[in-house]
């Protein structure tokens, strides 16, 4: 059956990619992406243990965990999780559980991140495999970490998928979701403070408290496993391989276990509020918005940053890391520098690239824009006149702490013309790459984190990394200007903020013009590009 | 359904008093030809159904006509508006019920009606005014503070044509309305249907139900494999038969041929 389920998935792939330029480009791109952090990863496990003995065992752990880590977490926080097999294809063949969970499962070690994954555990094989029987172990552990983590990348998404079915639960969880980004961001961060080791034994200190520490996880285990093989213990390692194997079953089965229920249980039906109609466009911002297409596109978008689950995490994230950014600058500094309130303008940068994707979320209902017959520009306007609003109050949000607590309130000003500019330029560039470059999202009921095919994940990457490096680039003559201010001649700070906002209009009108105008010639094509192409 | 010479590059296709013209329309995907050559005109003021068997090119045609999908060739004029020269226009005077029916789901039903009218750029408080009537008379009000994705597909249908009809157009494009729709609901969208063709606008709808074309609708045009086979007034296609035989000789479907599956209902399992 795993077989059946193997040459499926390889043969949705081909298909896919056939006559799909976008997938095609992906697919390379992310080859060449991955190529090389392979080969560098087989190389830190084949070649470290050998040469400096006393790095080894904690170095297999830390980077068994972190590839583990990153299996569970990555998909979730990017909403990259491979939906080529869609499980509710198969939900009506009669498939025993077993089967069903191997062929998914066998179809899902196929793909670009499993391969790199494999490339670079079996550095561990070359770095840590003893002659002997030690040997089989070392091998078996690299399996086992491997299925745990393609284990855990389906069974977090999946449950995920399960418990979010409700609106009510979907608020809780989304939250929860976000909060845990930005945990991770922070651990990341102390973990990287915390090893900046002067010298190697200081490395293998460090790395050997890490170890103590996650040790205990299941890829620790399968870790301690393949050093322990390595080192001639082999009854211990066996006994640690063989918890990791129990929890790489349990994960399985976890998984199986919430597969079974997104399938087979329909959707809660929500509780109809019975409440009144409250009219479009919100009452905090109806004094803002114009009443008219421009508004109601405005008030259409703020209304979905706070029901769409998507948009929803990309925002409460957006906040969260307003209030981590004044907390950490506030924390590093001890707030004593009152240029640090200028640090609110990185908000604003973040921001900017959730807005390269701007009609995906609308996908095939866009429609409704393309009929009603309205100038195409009214769209992009009204967009980043509710990108503009949340930004600018995020903005005030971080830029007011960090001035009352650095006393820097003559920046408070400058950040806000700035912002003003920063944002507005940005958004031009994101226009332009939203109409031109459009991306879909999937509309796949058992995975809200699912992506589209092998290459969509790459080709979004792809894109928005060119689309990011123009905004940097264009922001760079603001950046020299309140650099110069700050550091050199205070005066221009004053000439920063007319310049800024000038500069910044200029860029986001001639991006509204570029995409304005293309969207007016190209309406259908953006539509069939928003449409979602199931890959099954 | 004649070609009558060369075209004016200036004036809109087919007679000035049309409803909707269209000549030479084609549309292929790959080698696939889904439309290969559609001409027609429908007066103003009447009841058009589009039918045919699944892959007849319907839902294309359709999609062509109301600006969704670009035409490989041919040229479609809507109230004596071409569409695709001048787009903005002819899409004021078009209401449109698509076939897949995605809709904003993240906005109630009497947001999705307001954002449609100001995208159209109607006043604010005409715009309120016939969001209230059009979900009244569709049963739809207790139901307007309620987000779409919660809506029953008969209730997305009577929204999503509530949405086509905010504005009063001219002529109204519905992919399939009557599918998968409960009998009263069916009811409630055909008399509504009824009372605006009676004002002079016009109807063109697609449907595989030959019984509800025959009652409603005044010209038939039949589609297979992407060319128009017939089309004029009902009873000049119709020939004396019902609609539906008239449609499967046209078509030339034979008589099915059922004795090869003989396992079928002799299941063990």
């Amino acid at each position: 059956m795993a077989r059946v389920f193997v040459r499926l998935k390889l043969r949705l792939l081909r298909n896919g990619l056939r006559g799909n330029w976008q997938q095609t480009i992906g697919l390379v791109a992310g080859i060449v992406v991955a190529a090389p952090l392979a080969v560098a990863g087989f190389a830190l496990l084949a070649v470290v243990p050998r040469s400096s003995p006393r790095l080894g065992p904690g170095l297999a752990v830390a980077v068994f965990v972190v590839v583990f880590l990153a299996w569970a977490v990555l998909p979730v926080l990017s909403f990259s999780s491979d939906a080529t097999l869609d499980p509710a294809r198969l939900a009506l063949l009669p498939l025993r559980p077993r089967q069903l969970v191997t062929g998914l499962f066998a179809a899902s070690c196929i793909g670009i991140a499993p391969a790199l994954t494999l490339a670079v555990l079996l550095g561990a094989v070359a770095g840590y495999a003893p002659l002997g029987p030690g040997a089989v172990v070392v091998v078996a552990a690299v399996l086992v970490e491997l299925v745990l983590c393609v284990a855990v990348a389906r069974a977090l998404t999946t449950a995920l998928s399960r418990w979010l079915r409700t609106r009510k639960v979907r608020d809780l969880a989304v939250v929860v979701v976000a909060l845990g980004g930005l945990t991770l961001n922070l651990g990341v961060q102390a973990v990287v403070h915390l090893t900046q080791p002067t010298s190697a034994g200081d490395l293998a200190d460090t790395l050997r408290v890490v170890a103590r520490v996650v040790g205990w996880l299941p890829p620790g285990l399968a870790a301690r496993a393949l050093v322990g093989a390595g080192q001639g213990h082999l009854a211990t390692a066996t006994g640690e391989l063989l918890l990791a194997v129990l929890a790489a079953l349990l994960l399985l089965w976890w998984w199986y276990r919430s597969l079974a229920r997104v399938l087979t249980s329909a959707e809660p039906a929500a509780r109809t509020r019975r409440r009144a109609a409250v009219g479009l466009i919100p009452r905090l911002v109806r004094p803002l918005l114009p009443a008219d297409a421009r508004g109601a596109v405005a008030a259409k978008e703020l209304r979905y940053m706070a029901r769409h689950p998507r948009l929803r995490v990309l925002w409460v994230m957006n906040g969260l890391l307003t209030i981590g950014l004044v907390v950490f600058a506030a924390l590093v500094t001890g707030a004593r520098r009152p240029e640090l309130v200028l640090a609110a303008l990185a908000i604003l940068y973040v921001i900017s690239t959730n807005a390269l994707n701007q009609f995906g979320p609308d996908g095939g209902a866009w429609w409704t824009n393309l009929v009603a017959g309205h100038d195409p520009r009214a769209d992009l306007i009204g967009k980043n006149l509710a990108t503009g609003i949340v930004s600018m109050a995020l903005l005030a949000v971080a830029a007011v702490p960090l001035a009352a607590l650095t006393g820097g309130w003559r920046y408070l000003p400058v950040v806000l013309f700035v912002g003003v500019g920063v944002l507005a330029a940005s958004l031009g560039v994101a226009n332009f790459v939203s109409v031109r470059y459009p991306i879909p999202m999937p509309e796949v009921t058992t995975n809200l984190w699912a992506a589209q095919g092998i290459g969509q994940g790459c080709t979004t990457g792809l894109v928005q990394t060119a689309a990011f490096m123009v905004q940097g680039t264009l922001l760079v003559p603001i950046a020299v200007l309140v650099g110069v201010g700050v550091f050199v001649w205070w005066p221009a700070l004053l000439i920063v903020c007319p310049v800024a906002v000038a500069y910044g209009l200029g860029l986001w009108w001639a991006g509204v013009r570029a995409g304005g105008d293309w969207l007016r010639d190209h309406q259908p094509e953006l539509l069939a590009a928003l449409r979602p192409t199931r890959a099954a | 359904m004649d070609h009558d010479g060369p075209w004016r590059a200036a004036a809109p296709p087919g007679p000035p008093d049309t409803a909707l013209s269209v000549r030479g329309l084609r549309k292929a995907f790959g080698s696939k030809l889904a439309v290969a050559g559609i001409d027609l005109d429908i007066p103003h003021g009447c009841f058009f159904g589009l039918v045919g068997p699944n892959g007849a090119g319907k839902t294309t045609t359709l999609s062509m006509v109301t600006g969704l999908l670009r035409p490989d060739a041919g040229r479609i004029a809507v109230a004596g508006v071409e569409v695709w020269r001048d787009p903005f226009t002819a899409k004021q005077r078009i209401g449109v019920l698509p076939e897949d029916l995605r809709l904003f789901e993240r906005l109630t039903g009497d947001e999705l009606l307001t954002y449609n009218g100001l995208l159209r750029g109607m006043a604010p408080d005409t715009v309120a005014e016939r969001t209230r009537e059009l979900l009244d008379v569709l049963g739809l009000t207790e139901a307007a503070g309620t987000l779409v994705a919660d809506y029953s597909h008969g209730m997305r249908k009577k929204t999503a044509l509530a949405c086509a009809l905010l504005h009063a157009p001219r002529v109204l494009f519905l992919d399939e309305p009557f599918e998968a729709i409960d009998p009263v609901s069916a009811r409630t969208i055909r008399a509504l249907l009824e009372r605006y063709t009676r004002g002079g606008a016009t109807v063109v709808f697609s449907s595989h139900v030959m019984e509800l074309v025959e009652r409603l609708c005044d010209r038939v045009g039949i589609m297979h494999e992407g060319r128009l086979i017939a089309e004029g007034p009902i009873d000049r296609v119709r020939d004396g038969r019902s609609l539906e035989d008239a449609f499967v000789q046209l078509v030339g479907a034979g008589e099915v041929d059922t004795e090869e599956l003989g396992w079928l209902g002799s299941s063990s399992a």
